[in-house]
């Protein structure tokens, strides 16, 4: 049994990537379609979002570049579509840089689905350079912010803004963000001082640091990761990527699940004897030496 | 479909893989994707910032609006640059002095006000109970249990004291809150990964599909034989070596 054991924990790393690699293509090639359980922050998004009355203000900060599309792409999508289907006034903008082309495809994109028109009943303002201090100069003045959109058309001439002279005008905010700036920053330096209601749609990897904001209100609700997107997609009724992933997603961490209580197993049957295709005891299951392996 | 579509699913298949053959071992193949990466962000964000920022946000307003005051925040950001040049280089502290002055002016009461008053306040008003609710509920129940983790980790990292009797037991209370902590943020970014990775799967799949050309499975073929070229030559360039030590020729050899 421990020459067993010796052996799997000295595994071939890539037979798990194939073995990763196999639970994640199998079901995206045969959806098993396991159902999406409906989490309640995710659900609270979507009913401030049902409340708004239609012509209302919808500011989406689309905080995120390429690297975190998978997750936040399909959050985007959904969002917009909810937000063209209820006929809310949108609001597109980036704080990264490098998101820019990715926010100005899926804004103009969802909008175009839903036969709504630039300027009139969107508007995407594109990038400002700033970071946090694009959010505290938008909620003095958003002219001061984005003197023009992202086509080079000047914002106070737009009729989708007109009467948003601020941040104090928009009805609802949400930001799609990956890391800094992003929920927190609109936290701190907008929802405080401007006084909108402000959601999130996060990596799963910054939610669990956004529960804190969700516990005292300080945020109205959270999507976090491809889940929170699978669980909005599910909640619009408009089953997307995300959705399609979530078997994938539910396969692979069976698969890790299983492979930490193997090694773990494993490592408490080994820990007080030295297996034979260890050298020495630095080598042992555990030990630093081991693990940089 | 037009050919900018296609030529942009061959692409993006192209150095998906690329980037996934790192997986076997360090290939030409990834260091390719992987410096391409790199050189094409830099790119793109110069061309951006140039648009965002040097024109729309300082030539247009100073050159069409008469802004003449936003050359003051041009110089400041140019005299950074003078970190460059020894002799001047002192005059970038100004620029310093004003960014860490005005970040910290600005950062300060907000954070102290959102990130510490309000979450000590979140912390511990559930436990005082709302008018009509149960006075021992779920949440107020959760909201104990928030508190006694926040207490007792904080316990954990005061050093001031020593660790023993009551102290010991609430700091390794701390420890285990700290465990889930670490476990939850694992598990967290455990779905993180595989979810970058669904995406990439995701669009392989699409494009090798017939409209595509089979591009995943054409290239997918074409890098697999890369790779096998590439392990045959390494190991025909590192084989003369091998020989050499194995008769004892090797001039680096001990002796």
């Amino acid at each position: 049994m421990r020459e067993l054991a010796g052996k799997l924990l000295r595994l071939d790393r890539r037979v798990i990537f194939v073995l990763i690699a196999l639970a994640t293509l199998i079901p995206l090639l045969r959806p098993i379609g396991l159902p999406v359980r409906i989490s309640p922050e995710v659900r609270q998004v979507y009913d401030y979002i049902e409340s708004l009355p239609a012509g209302s203000v919808f500011l989406l900060s689309l905080d995120f570049d390429p690297a975190s599309k998978p997750e936040l792409y399909p959050m985007a999508v959904a969002l917009l579509n909810h937000a063209f289907k209820r006929d809310l006034r949108v609001i597109g903008m980036t704080l990264l840089v490098t998101g820019t082309g990715m926010a100005e495809k899926v804004v103009s994109g969802v909008a175009s689905e839903h036969g709504k028109q630039r300027g009139r009943d969107y508007a995407f303002l594109g990038y400002s350079p700033g970071g946090a201090n694009v959010i505290i100069s938008m909620g003095q003045e958003l002219a001061t912010a984005f003197p023009t959109d992202h086509y080079g058309e000047r914002t106070a001439d737009l009729p989708v803004l007109q009467g948003v002279n601020s941040l104090r005008q928009v009805n609802y905010v949400i930001s799609l963000a990956a890391g800094t700036p992003g929920v927190e920053s609109w936290y701190v330096y907008g929802k405080e001082k401007y006084g909108f209601e402000l959601g999130g749609g996060v990596t799963a990897v910054i939610a669990p640091g956004l529960y804190p904001f969700l516990d005292t209100g300080q945020i109205n609700g959270l999507i976090g990761g491809l889940r929170g997107a699978a669980e909005y997609e599910t909640l619009i009724g408009m089953k997307g990527k995300a959705v399609a992933g979530m078997d994938a997603q539910s396969a692979t961490h069976f698969i890790i699940i299983g492979l930490i209580l193997i090694c773990n197993l494993f490592y408490f049957l080994t820990r007080h004897t030295t297996i034979r295709s260890f050298g020495s005891p630095q080598d042992r299951p555990g030990s630093p030496r081991e693990a940089g392996r | 479909m037009t050919p900018s579509v296609l030529i942009g699913a061959w692409v993006a298949a192209g150095l998906t893989l690329f980037m996934f053959s790192f997986l076997y071992k360090d290939n030409p193949f990834f260091r390719f994707g992987e410096h391409l990466y790199v050189g094409i962000s830099m790119g793109y964000t110069i061309v951006r910032i140039y648009y965002d920022v040097m024109v729309k946000s300082l030539y247009t307003p100073v050159a069409q609006e008469g802004k003449w005051w936003f050359l003051i925040a041009a110089l400041l950001g140019l005299l950074i640059l003078t970190r460059f040049i020894p002799k001047i280089s002192w005059l970038s502290r100004i620029s310093f002095a004003v960014i860490v002055g005005f970040g910290s002016g600005v950062a300060i009461p907000r954070i102290i006000s959102s990130n510490i008053l309000q979450q000590v306040q979140g912390t511990l008003k559930p436990l005082l109970g709302n008018a009509g609710q149960p006075l021992l509920g779920m949440a107020q129940f959760n909201a104990l249990l928030i508190l006694v983790g926040v207490i007792t980790v904080l316990v954990y990292f005061f050093f001031s004291i020593e660790h023993k009797g009551p102290i010991k037991v609430a700091a390794r209370i701390g420890i285990y809150f700290l465990m889930i902590n670490f476990g939850a943020g694992f598990g967290y970014t455990v779905m993180a990964r595989m979810s970058l990775l669904i995406g990439r799967f995701d669009d392989l799949i699409l494009f090798a599909s017939r409209d595509f050309g089979y591009a995943s499975l054409v290239l997918l073929g074409l890098i697999a034989f890369g790779l096998f070229l590439w392990e045959r030559r390494s190991s025909a360039l590192s084989d003369p070596d091998q020989d050499r030590r194995a008769a004892g020729s090797d001039p680096h050899a001990d002796g």
